[in-house]
């Protein structure tokens, strides 16, 4: 019954035109809303960003991550105080996810001597660090009390074609570009070589190392990639929201959330990243007047179970194994071979192996190794 | 006489690899018998479903009646205890703790009490250090503690995974000795499972030899050391 | 000197609380081999409850008795149906796990109690004079019953532990499962209970903490900080030590009080920054901690 495309020949660029299509249709109609809609579809490109920036190290590494609410943070107030104290047009700080790559690989590298549970409480330091660290340096980021970025100096740049009234449309483009970005340099990482290194590190750490993978540098650079990711958001959301409340925005409860839409979203899912920031932005907009406004942390805790219990992939996971009953679609067979590739049949939308959560039993007598601190 | 143990046509496995191919084995009353094979032939993966830790299929007969949920309390209240491969031994607990331990099904003061006398008499060294915490015995102590440990629960068969592994010769010996008092003694049958037997079959009755997950040779201890090809292969001479 | 002994008093008093709540993170850690994220929440939501309670007309000590019930239950229920089913599959999927339970059950007491504070009633006397004076130094009557009641519950444990058949089994699956299940002891039944003691022990610690941490009321907030300081002290003490908890949280709480007390030109307090830099130091440099003799990773 299914219908399989395989990848390569006309029908599959038939496909995925249809899908690029529909892509542009949807920012198209949401650029139209009105300036509140409008504006909480960037706040949702934005956590997107946030979260597919979380993929990297959580979702396909497996290091999980309680703090990328910090690289969030670092990435906004990188962005305000170049803004406010150094005079930066703002668009143009948005590269400098490189000072959050540059910490990313510092807090990766724990990671090289401890992994689980600890590397997940390394990660909790963070996030509770940074509120703190934000108000030690309050000459630098306003301290406690926050910092406010002057909307004059948010002007869209002049060959936008933007005044700076319409900021806040400038800032929607900027944001669905960014994401397309970031969705694309993430498809392509995940499909190259290391991205191959990525899901064996994941999956079997001493299988992957005995099989000549550097784990340290893969483990240390992706924790780097991620934060320069999340820290691109992280400046996007400066510029969004002009005003920086560390206690506010970048606490352990947000690290927290980010992880929640991933993972409800869809770990290791292109797509996943963008449900996770539907479900975040959304589903406590909708839920503010029931439960005194706690509701949407309770809805969050039984969604969260549900997928784990459930739907290990997510929604965007889920969703792909059950549209594979309806469309499969299939690597090109002369190019690369099935065995290079470590994908499960793809749907168009996802990218997720059902069976990835977790090791076979045979792992470690395969191995014939305990596993230790490495 | 009703066998004591009846394993039929047991298929076990791991993951999705299969060990055990329907194989069979009977172990009589009081019996002591040998099961030889190589590395992988799936001996351990025998005693593991036989002390309930795997599932498989097939069937198990304690004493003539099938057991229906077959699990490692459900067997050892059955009377069939595991000496496990490694000792198993709970190295932050105490020797005397270790031994407690072993006796968790019961529920007998006067009887554990009497047992553990009996034990530290039979094995003098654990005496001596019973207070002692077991991680810092030697390999030889921490043996005669997995196996005084599986006797405290008063077991009617021992399953004995490779009790010769890592030591020394002459502690070897020492241990097959004190296992055939214990068996004559006791009348507590055995099932030793080992590599290199040539001590195991002196003083087994009957012994089986497995192959890639099947028993493709039974017969008396006597048969085996006098066959030339066996002994050559499983005894190294 | 009686400054410093007064600081020490109060940072023996906090330190104790800190012991109390590693423990629960401990006795969990031993069983599982995992840290129970949502332990302070569990202490918070039974704190709701005796407060609940006490708005009805019950005396706080009796309130705390159903709390200390409601935590058990709670803890037993969650190892038995949230965390041993995907124990077994992944380790990131109990931490993920943990941490739905650290969001729910904090939403649900907002959800239930509204996120204003509440007064909680104090279960210890307190007040201007209510102190002993020792060299010098005050110790509050309150403070030396914390101290008191916390080598209480030690000395329980301990005898607990060390005395009884089930603490014998506890002590058995924490070193080796799959020996002690060959022994006939019921691994799970053993989880259950471990999971279901640490949940009682912090709805217990809980309601001696609220009233002694400034705001000194229950709010949502209430157990964030708490929990960052046990894990502190836990971890300092290794994570599968009862010994380790004693010592790591009575370490950590007098080189607070210490670190605030004399260190003040650095200026506000210092206390959550260490706690952070205890957990990053011990976990980059000694995993298992001054007491702990576990590897890092379940095999």
């Amino acid at each position: 019954m299914p219908i399989v495309i395989e990848q390569g020949t006309n029908r599959y660029r038939g496909l995925v035109a249809v899908g690029l299509a529909v892509a542009v249709l949807v920012v198209l109609w949401a650029s139209g809303l009105d300036p509140f809609q409008r504006g909480q579809v960037t706040r949702v490109l934005i956590y997107a960003v946030a979260i597919a920036g979380l993929n990297v190290a959580t979702g396909y590494t497996g290091l999980l991550s309680v703090g990328h609410s910090a690289f969030f943070g670092i990435g906004a107030y990188t962005t305000g105080i170049l803004v406010e104290k150094a005079g930066w047009g703002a668009w143009a700080t948005l590269p400098v996810a490189a000072v959050c790559f540059a910490v990313g690989l510092l807090v990766g590298l724990p990671a090289l001597r401890i992994r689980g549970l600890y590397l997940a409480m390394v990660t909790l330091a963070f996030a509770v660090a940074f509120p703190e660290i934000v108000a030690r340096f309050d000459g630098l980021t306003g301290g406690a009390g926050g910092m406010a970025i002057h909307r004059v100096n948010l002007r869209p740049p002049a060959w936008s074609g933007f005044t700076l009234g319409e900021k806040d449309k400038w800032l929607f483009w900027v944001a669905v570009v960014v994401l397309a970005i970031v969705t694309y340099l993430i498809a392509n990482l995940t499909r190259s070589r290391y991205g191959l290194a990525m899901s064996a590190v994941r999956q079997n750490e001493i299988a992957a190392s005995a099989s000549g993978v550097n784990i340290a540098i893969v483990k240390v650079t992706s924790f780097g990639i991620s934060g320069a990711i999340t820290g691109a958001g992280g400046g996007l959301f400066a510029i969004y929201l002009g005003n920086l409340y560390a206690e506010g925005s970048f606490t352990l409860m947000a690290g927290i959330s980010l992880l929640i839409g991933l993972v409800i979203g869809g770990e290791r899912t292109m797509l996943g990243p963008i449900v996770g920031g539907c479900v975040l932005i959304y589903v406590p907009y909708y839920t503010a007047d029931i439960g005194q406004g706690q509701a949407s942390a309770v809805l969050f805790a039984v969604a969260l179970l549900l997928v784990i219990f459930l739907a290990p992939s997510g929604i965007v996971g889920g969703l792909g194994q059950l549209s594979r009953r309806i469309l499969v679609v299939r690597p090109g067979r002369p190019a690369l071979g099935r065995g290079s590739v470590p994908a499960a049949p793809a749907s168009s939308g996802g990218h997720s192996s059902p069976n990835d959560r977790g090791h076979s039993a045979l792992d470690e007598p395969l191995t014939g190794i305990e596993r230790q601190n490495s | 006489m009703t066998a004591l143990l009846e394993a039929d046509s047991i298929v076990a496995g791991y993951g999705g690899a299969t060990v055990l191919h329907g194989l069979s084995v009977t172990i009589d009353p009081h019996e002591v018998v040998v099961v030889l094979g190589a590395n992988g032939a799936g001996k351990s993966t025998l005693l593991a479903t036989l002390s309930g830790q795997l599932p498989f299929t097939g069937s198990i007969r304690v004493n003539g009646e099938t057991v229906s949920k077959v699990r490692p309390d459900v067997m050892l209240r059955k009377g069939v205890s595991l000496v496990p491969q490694g000792r198993g031994t709970l190295t932050a607990l105490s020797v005397m703790d270790n031994l407690l331990v072993g006796a968790s099904t019961r529920r007998d003061k006067a009887g554990i009490q009497q047992d553990l006398e009996r034990w530290f008499s039979v094995f003098p060294r654990l005496d001596e250090r019973k207070d002692q915490v077991a991680g810092t015995l030697s390999g030889g102590e921490q043996q005669m503690l997995a196996i005084a440990r599986a006797l405290m629960s008063r077991p009617e068969l021992l399953l004995c995974d490779e009790v010769s592994l890592g030591l020394a010769p002459v502690i070897v010996q020492g241990l097959f000795e004190t296992l055939r008092e214990i068996n004559q003694e006791s009348g507590t049958a055995l099932l030793l499972v080992e590599q290199n037997a040539e001590l195991a079959l002196e003083i087994a009755s009957r012994v089986y030899l497995l192959e890639v997950g099947e028993v493709t040779a039974s017969g008396s201890a006597e048969q085996f050391r006098n066959d030339d090809s066996i002994r050559a292969a499983y005894l190294g001479y | 000197m009686d400054i410093f002994l007064t600081r020490v008093f109060s940072g023996t008093t906090s330190g104790s609380v800190y012991v109390l709540i590693a423990l629960c993170l401990v006795i969990v850690f031993r069983s599982t081999s995992t840290i129970n994220f949502a332990q302070g929440e569990l202490a918070l939501l039974t704190c709701y409850f005796s407060w609940w309670l006490t708005e009805h007309g019950w005396n706080i000590w009796l309130a705390v008795v159903p709390g200390v019930v409601l935590g058990f239950a709670i803890g037993a229920i969650a190892e038995r149906w949230l965390v041993r089913p995907v124990r077994k599959r992944d380790e990131s999927a109990v931490l993920i796990v943990g941490l739905a339970l650290f969001t729910g059950l904090n939403g649900l007491d907002g959800w239930i109690w509204g996120s204003d504070d509440k007064v909680f009633p104090r279960m210890l006397p307190s007040g201007g004079d209510s102190y002993f004076t020792i060299l010098g130094a005050r110790l509050y009557y309150d403070s030396a019953l914390i101290i008191t009641i916390m080598a209480v519950v030690v000395l329980a444990l301990t005898i607990f532990l060390t005395k009884t058949n089930v603490g014998l089994q506890m002590r058995a699956v924490a070193t080796n499962p799959t020996s002690a299940a060959l022994c006939g002891v019921s691994v799970g039944r053993v989880l259950t209970l471990s999971w279901g003691i640490s949940g009682a022990l912090s709805a217990f610690a809980g309601a001696l903490l609220i009233p002694m941490v400034p705001p000194g009321q229950l709010g949502l907030g209430s157990m964030f900080d708490v929990l960052i300081f046990a894990t502190a002290a836990a971890l300092l003490g290794g994570l599968d030590s009862i010994k380790g908890a004693v010592v790591g949280g009575l370490a950590l709480g007098i080189g607070l009080a210490l670190v605030n007390g004399y260190l003040t030109f650095i200026g506000g307090s210092m206390s959550l920054t260490v706690a952070l830099l205890v957990i990053l130091a011990v976990l980059v440099v000694r995993p298992t901690g001054l007491f702990g003799a576990r590897r890092l990773e379940r095999v």
